[in-house]
């Protein structure tokens, strides 16, 4: 193999990146995407780099119709800028990711990446409503729409969703975005999972239920005011400031994976965890992060116990060596065969994050 | 055309004679759904297991026959519509629900599992299935994955894609497989979410796992009147804008009150240019917060004749005048046509104003009941099948509204699908490249055509876009 170093490419309109990726495609050059570098250690290593595809550039809003609360971005914007756009009309996207600050949306959605409020509003799976891609021979495709309800043609946004630009590079998206909450309270205790499990099972379920390895239970309330304060009187946990959210949403250990188990199982899979892990959980969606401390073998141990649960283990960054003992996905799912027809169909030269993602 | 014969015995020696129909006039029951389109099958197969639909559809690939999967016929973009012929692919044998996991809050579903059948069923646990078309008495779960189905609570809710966790399918080569499951993040591609709403052209749905949720434990139903459409949708505007998402936003106009409130007397005010029933669920404290703060806004924006649903028996009463709105027109013309389309919700006054003047234009009555809160518009054309040449003229009225939602800003449709009624007009909102990506997906999992052909994809050779009023300059790719 010869190592050479890669290009950087970093393109002003979707149009140009398209083009520019059309090229790379036409030389046989392999092209990794990337957004705000945030997700870049998601992945087994890539086999080859030519071209480094920046979509920093494409950072417009480029439309925002506060009436409709529906906002259409370009796909290098990041998730704070977003964030400090929409803030002015008193919405939000509901999306808070670890490893922040500097996510772009459109490596948001190439990831899958989520945080704490996933509980309360889904991921973008569930409020992505349009999605624009550059695909590999030039062209640019669009599903979906700006509406926030819309079956009209296959739903594209699901199938670039979390691909990890595989298919296409994502430039441009369209978001339901929802109206900053009425009233927003954090609550903290010490209880560990019987703790998080009250409070997942009061009548007013937490919007962000978050348990850390040290016992520490995270819970956040967006509603009404009565029924805010009926919880936090009926729970009495204490309250904290809601900056313990920002604080959270910046952890990103050296080495983690994400595991990914059916809700009724996570307890019993993180309870599996080598002793003294560090590792935080959202016991409401079934997902936990670990700060891998231990080998390569240790993940292997463990991602093995938690597909035995019906789950999976996916390594969020490690060490090039690490990544390649640990492996960064897991067991092929079993439509494989289909997912492979896919890549071939959108990008038949596999120059797309060449090795990087299952297909 | 007639199946060959061997064929015929072929799937009779998979299901049993009597669960496959070639009697001409026994076939004319699967003729159509609920659209206005029809074409008799040329097979009918009542499928009762995953092994005979997979049988069935080795057998169709073999012969290269098409095979449409049927539910309960309910659809209303002739989704079901065997329009090149072929097998209707019955699946409403497969009517077992065959777990409901009260802990995990999931319940797996064969295909012709009545969508309301569920909830009866979960509701011994206190859960529910959210996605609540207007038709989820009769309608299936299988066609409601199938079509990514909506109603009325999805505001808040999300519509069918949102709650499926993962299907068993039956693939175009009759291998049986599963897609997603129990756990979030899965590896690789998320086939399930492009599954889901493929319009039975991608696969046969076999099994279904979907999501439940907890009942809440209180429920307020308002309703308000409003002097016109434009103050009701400011309303609704207003509502959301005011960081409130309800579980429910429905619109009715005053035709359809009229023909509802004739009907049910649901206590629904005929004099009201508009009338909007709103619905909130939670808490005891935060509905009534909720509430207190929603009729504020509602009378702010010259809401009047408020009434809360004060029983159970009255709210069941509103909603079955808001279910049964459809019914209900047939006292004002026998026949009617329901179109589908979403647009901004901030735009909802100037497409239902012009909607109203198509109608005027064809001198069609048009009846309007919708999903306010999700800018989701439903405009009923009423007519009598039996006026020479009327059909046309609907059809006419009908491409012209959906022509006026497409060009302010909106989408073909929110929750009806493509089907056979407006694949036509997939080049208003979508460019050759973004269709092409689309083949591409179908490619892949029909290269031969044989799953529900004629559908989603625009047919040249079938039927001209016959754009009577406006001038049918292709709208330009548009929100990028």
């Amino acid at each position: 193999m010869v190592v050479s170093t890669p290009v950087t490419e970093k393109p002003a309109s979707a149009e140009e990146l398209a083009r520019k990726l059309r090229d790379a495609a036409g030389e046989k050059l392999s092209v990794v995407p990337v957004g705000g570098g945030r997700a870049s250690g998601m992945g087994c290593p890539v086999e080859r780099c030519d071209v480094i595809m920046q979509t920093t550039r494409l950072d417009r809003v480029i439309e925002h119709e506060q009436a409709d609360m529906v906002v259409s971005v370009e796909a290098g914007i990041t998730l704070e800028a977003l964030q400090s756009h929409l803030g002015k009309a008193g919405q939000f996207l509901p999306l808070d990711p670890y490893n922040s600050p500097g996510h772009t949306i459109g490596g948001l959605l190439a990831s899958g990446w989520t945080g704490p409020l996933r509980l309360r509003y889904g991921s973008p799976r569930d409020f992505l409503i349009g999605i624009r891609v550059a695909l590999p021979d030039g062209k640019l495709a669009s599903a979906g729409g700006r509406v926030v309800k819309n079956v009209s043609g296959y739903d594209l946004m699901k199938l670039h969703y979390g691909a990890l630009g595989s298919l296409g590079v994502v430039v441009a998206a369209s978001f339901k975005v929802f109206p900053r909450p009425l009233h927003d309270v954090t609550l903290s205790d010490g209880g560990g999972w019987d703790a998080a499990d009250r409070a997942a099972a009061m009548p007013v379920g937490p919007s962000a239920l978050e348990l850390l390895s040290d016992g520490h239970v995270l819970a956040r309330y967006l509603g009404t005011r009565d029924a805010v304060d009926r919880v936090v009187s009926e729970l009495g946990w204490k309250k904290v400031d809601n900056s313990v959210w920002d604080e959270h949403s910046r952890r990103a250990p050296t080495t983690w994976a994400r595991i990914a188990a059916p809700r009724t199982k996570l307890r019993d899979v993180v309870s599996s965890l080598p002793d003294g892990a560090e590792w935080w959980a959202s016991p409401g969606t079934g997902i936990a992060h670990w700060a891998v401390a231990t080998d390569a073998q240790s993940v292997r141990d463990m991602r093995a116990k938690v597909e035995a649960a019906g789950g999976t283990l996916v390594m969020l960054a490690a060490p090039d060596d690490f990544m390649r003992e640990a492996g960064a996905w897991g067991t092929a799912p079993a439509t494989i065969d289909i997912m492979r027809r896919i890549k071939k169909a959108f990008d038949p030269d596999g120059i797309l994050n060449p090795g990087r993602f299952v297909v | 055309m007639p199946l060959a014969p061997a064929v015929v015995d072929e799937l009779k020696r998979i299901v049993g004679r009597d669960a496959v129909i070639v009697a001409p006039n026994d076939l004319r029951i699967f003729e159509r759904d609920g659209s206005i389109e029809g074409a008799i099958p040329d097979a009918v197969v009542l499928a009762s297991s995953t092994a005979e639909v997979a049988a069935v559809m080795k057998v169709a690939a073999k012969h290269r026959v098409p095979v449409v999967p049927r539910g309960a016929g309910t659809g209303l973009s002739g989704g079901a519509v065997t329009i090149r012929g072929g097998i209707a692919l019955q699946v409403t044998r497969m009517r077992h629900i065959l777990e409901i996991d009260p802990v995990a809050q999931t319940a797996l579903v064969e295909p012709g599992v009545v969508n309301q059948e569920l909830s009866l069923a979960a509701a011994q646990h206190g859960l529910f299935y959210a996605p609540d078309p207007s038709s989820q008495k009769a309608c299936t779960l299988g066609g409601n994955a199938a079509e990514n189905s909506g109603g009325p609570h999805c505001l808040y809710y999300g519509v069918t894609t949102n709650h499926v966790l993962g299907m068993e399918v039956v693939l175009a080569d009759g291998s049986v497989r599963w897609v997603s499951g129990d756990a979030p993040d899965r590896v690789g591609l998320d086939l399930c979410g492009v599954l889901v709403g493929s319009e039975g052209t991608l696969c046969a749905i076999t099994k279904i796992k979907v999501r439940l949720l907890r009942i809440p434990p209180s429920v307020i139903t308002l309703l308000a009147a409003f002097p016109t459409i434009e103050t009701a949708s400011q309303a609704v505007s207003a509502v959301i804008g005011h960081g409130m998402v309800p579980s429910a936003m429905e619109m009715m106009d005053r035709v359809t009150v009229g023909a509802v409130e004739g009907h049910y007397h649901a206590g629904y005010p005929t004099d009201a240019g508009a009338v909007l029933l709103v619905e909130v669920d939670g808490t005891p404290e935060s509905t009534r917060e909720l509430t207190a703060a929603i009729s504020k806004i509602l009378a702010d924006n010259q809401g009047y004749a408020m009434r809360e649903a004060q029983t159970s028996a009255e709210r069941d009463l509103l909603w079955a005048g808001r279910k049964g709105a459809i019914g209900a027109l047939g006292r004002i013309r026998p026949n009617y046509y329901l179109h589908d389309g979403v647009v901004p919700r901030s735009r909802l006054p100037q497409v239902l104003s012009a909607v109203g003047e198509i109608g005027e234009h064809y001198k069609l009555p048009v009846a309007n009941v919708f999903h306010a809160g999700d800018g989701n518009l439903h405009p009923n054309i009423l007519f009598d099948m039996r006026d020479q040449g009327v059909l046309h003229q609907v059809e006419s009225a009908g491409e012209e509204m959906l022509r006026a939602v497409v060009e302010f800003g909106g989408t073909l449709s929110g929750e009806h699908g493509i089907g056979l009624e407006k694949s036509a007009y997939m080049p208003w909102i979508f460019s050759p490249d973004d269709l092409d990506a689309m083949h591409r997906l179908k490619d892949v999992f029909d290269a031969d055509g044989i799953l529900n052909p004629g559908k989603i994809f625009p047919d040249p050779s079938r039927k001209s876009v016959h754009l009577a009023g406006r001038t049918g300059l292709a709208i330009e790719a548009k929100w990028w």
